[in-house]
């Protein structure tokens, strides 16, 4: 009895779950054609909840692509490759306080807040570089607008709180 | 000489722990990004659906209006002249033309017998022909909240209406002289964008030739004064300013969608004359503009039987409202082939939508005019050697959009058409010997004192804007949506699971949307995902009592809110 509930269950949870996918899909399924363009596939993943890298953006990508490269990826293949990941629960997002100790790293002198120049800094010229509309956007929101810099703390529980 | 070994391994190691740190912020940040633009997209599709699904109400009005006379209590007075008024043929959804018809071809001028200005009246006193003084006097009027007396009005309408009856169906427009010519969308009211526009381009003059597609009216609370400035441009330069029709200059839409509503508000014992004037103006408005025979522009679009040579012919002011049969017509299964075929033409032109995908079929979506795909495109550009379709009639999130590999453009000029920051305004510019298009967008601001709103902000108060109008639209469906939950509900524990969830709602409210994503946002869930569905009706005001007793009366009309002032609109226009 537990047996079949159980498979019940884990039915319903890969039903549901192959929903979510579609329903991710189709909001950036400008053609209705099940196919998506492959710059934007990115954000319908983290979108559904998975953070993974650029680096490991990458490999995904790689995976789901076509063998001659259109600029589509096409949701058959998406969809399992993402049905996969969200079983697994791979891609997890960092927990806030983490995120928060990532920018404590970065305020090499403990200020409690960083610069514009050195977040800048950081953000276009390191890790997985920012462009430019990237960066406008972060400094937009996360600049004090009294202090002229980044509280960092603030900025990190007023993104926490707005992320649902 | 260098450092000491120890040192540059600490070196090294700060080095990738900062490494890490940067990229662990800008993979957040990329995280947080996304789910704002998957917001973004989420509260677009309700509003599309929201706003479609209403307009496709309108041809399903006899339904409901059928269901009403059931439980009207008749009162012995022949309800006979009622229903024949509202005679609605079983094939078609469309009212019986009767009641709007011209009562017994009333000579307009008519209209201005009895109407003096009050020595009250502060605003603009009008005298033909209009000058430049007189428009700016006009706007000035407009700023201090004044309405332009009736009898100007009415003046400006016979005039506009003189004028529109020499010009052809398809109007004609060159820019040998002007060098350029600019092409505007809906504006649906939105006075502060028509200004914007006029500020950015410069008012319509001989050198600065207008193309306005359409839809100036209704949706927005200014339809009167856009409509009037606009109309003001055109009795100054008949040559400049083409004004195409749109499916919204049109009385059946009026009535539903807001500027008779506003007509009868700001005109008040006036407002029946005034309203009478812009149904027959509105039906003189031509149909489309061809530039430099390059570029058409018409409001909707075209079908696969669309024919420039047919259109050319017709008799564009039978068309009252193109959601019925043209003129005298009492019922559409006696209508000739003819007046099918042309009917037909007018309806593809202004209500139809491209589709990324080839072929013809019926707009199910709007109810009138067709889904035509790239092919269609190409072979009605090639046929009348066009290079563009220039277009309006749908909101685009940048103001425009190119589809058909480059071949349809679509131009909306209504900016913060659903709610302040859902979507930017465009105009188009049509310039120089090979007729580039540039466009140029723009966001109109109420107050001036409008700080920069962030982008999270901005998206904020578009989504809680879509869910509400969502919320609405649930809560008339509260009843049928309780009984459908109930019936998963098996163990009577308030909760359902949320694919039950999403699949009550979309088989009751009939709109496709991504219910699992928007979940969260609409109702309560337990820990494990499942949907307390009570919740699904939370936090919006009811308006109206619900009385418990089935499906309430009150529901219903609720439901059929806009039908309902719609249809008492029309027994008031006409048999008050």
């Amino acid at each position: 009895m537990a047996g079949t509930e159980e498979k019940d269950n884990a039915d319903s949870l890969v039903a549901d779950i192959h929903k979510k996918i579609t329903e991710a899909f189709d909001l950036f399924d400008h053609e209705s054609n099940k196919t998506v363009d492959v710059r934007e596939v990115g954000t319908i993943i983290r979108s559904l909840g998975c953070v993974p890298s650029e680096a490991e953006l990458h490999d995904m990508l790689h995976e789901i692509e076509e063998e001659e490269p259109t600029g589509y990826i096409r949701f058959e293949k998406f969809s399992i490759m993402m049905t996969k990941v969200l079983i697994e629960r791979r891609y997890k997002p960092t927990p806030d306080d983490q995120i928060l100790r990532a920018f404590q790293v970065l305020d090499t002198e403990g200020k409690g807040y960083l610069t514009v120049e050195e977040l800048t800094k950081y953000m276009t010229e390191e890790g997985e570089a920012f462009n430019q509309e990237e960066l406008e956007e972060m400094l937009s929101a996360a600049v004090n607008p009294d202090k002229g810099n980044i509280q960092y703390k603030d900025y990190v529980s007023e993104m926490s709180q707005e992320d649902t | 000489m260098g450092c000491s070994p120890s040192k540059k391994v600490v070196r090294a190691k700060n080095a990738t722990k900062r490494l890490r740190a940067v990229v662990r912020i800008q993979t957040w940040y990329r995280r947080y990004r996304a789910n704002l633009e998957a917001r973004r997209r989420c509260t677009w599709s309700i509003f599309q659906s929201l706003e479609y699904a209403g307009e496709q109400d309108q041809l399903k009005l006899h339904n409901f209006f059928n269901n009403m006379l059931d439980s009207l209590v008749s009162d012995g007075n022949s309800p006979a002249p009622l229903i024949r008024a509202f005679n609605v043929n079983k094939r078609a959804s469309i009212y019986d033309t009767q009641s709007m018809r011209d009562s017994g071809g009333e000579m307009l001028q008519n209209l201005l017998e009895g109407m003096e200005v009050e020595p009250s009246y502060k605003g603009p006193h009008l005298t033909f022909p209009l000058t430049m003084n007189q428009l700016h006097k006009i706007v000035q009027s407009f700023r201090r909240k004044l309405t332009l007396h009736a009898k100007y009005t009415i003046q400006l309408l016979l005039e506009v209406r003189r004028i529109l009856k020499t010009q052809g169906n398809i109007r004609y427009a060159s820019t040998s002289l002007s060098k350029q010519v600019t092409v505007c969308g809906d504006i649906h009211g939105k006075l502060s964008d028509l200004y914007t526009i006029f500020h950015k381009n410069g008012l319509p003059s001989v050198n600065n030739p207008y193309i306005f597609n359409g839809d100036f009216v209704d949706r927005g609370q200014f339809s009167t004064e856009v409509v009037i400035v606009l109309f003001s441009c055109f009795v100054m330069n008949p040559n400049e300013v083409y004004l195409n029709r749109g499916n919204h200059e049109d009385h059946v839409m009026n009535l539903r969608y807001g500027f008779v509503k506003e007509l009868q508000m700001k005109y008040k014992q006036h407002s029946r004359k005034v309203i009478h004037m812009f149904k027959d103006v509105f039906s003189w408005l031509p149909l489309a503009t061809v530039v430099d025979d390059q570029i058409i522009v018409c409001h909707g679009g075209i079908s696969d039987t669309t024919n420039l040579k047919t259109l050319a012919k017709i008799d564009r002011h039978r068309y009252m409202s193109t959601l019925q049969p043209p003129g005298e017509c009492e019922d559409i299964s006696t209508m000739d082939t003819q007046d099918l075929i042309e009917w037909k033409q007018v309806l593809d032109l202004l209500w139809s939508d491209p589709k990324p995908i080839d072929g013809c079929q019926p707009n199910t979506f709007r109810g009138g005019g067709s889904y035509f795909g790239p092919d269609i495109t190409t072979s009605f550009l090639q046929q009348n050697k066009f290079k563009l379709l220039i277009r309006s009639h749908e909101c685009k999130p940048e103001g425009f959009e190119y589809t058909h590999n480059g071949q349809v453009l679509t131009v909306f000029s209504a900016s913060n058409y659903y709610e302040m920051g859902s979507n930017l305004g465009a105009f188009v510019r049509i310039q120089g010997a090979e007729l580039e298009c540039r466009v140029v967008q723009y966001m109109s601001t109420h107050s001036p004192t409008h700080r920069k709103v962030s982008f999270t902000q901005r998206i904020n108060t578009v989504e809680k804007s879509a869910i509400q109008d969502l919320k609405e639209k649930i809560l008339a469906s509260k009843h049928k949506l309780l009984s459908e939950f109930k019936k998963c509900d098996l163990d009577n524990s308030g909760s359902i699971s949320s694919s039950d969830w999403c699949c009550a709602l979309e088989t009751v409210l009939e709109i496709e949307l991504p219910w699992r994503t928007l979940k969260s946002k609409i109702a309560k869930c337990d820990n494990n995902g499942d949907v307390q569905y009570e919740t699904t009706f939370d936090e919006l005001e009811v308006r109206h009592r619900y009385s418990g007793n089935g499906p309430s009366i009150t529901e219903t009309l609720y439901r059929h809110r806009e039908n309902l002032e719609t249809i008492f609109r029309l027994i008031d226009t006409d048999h008050s």
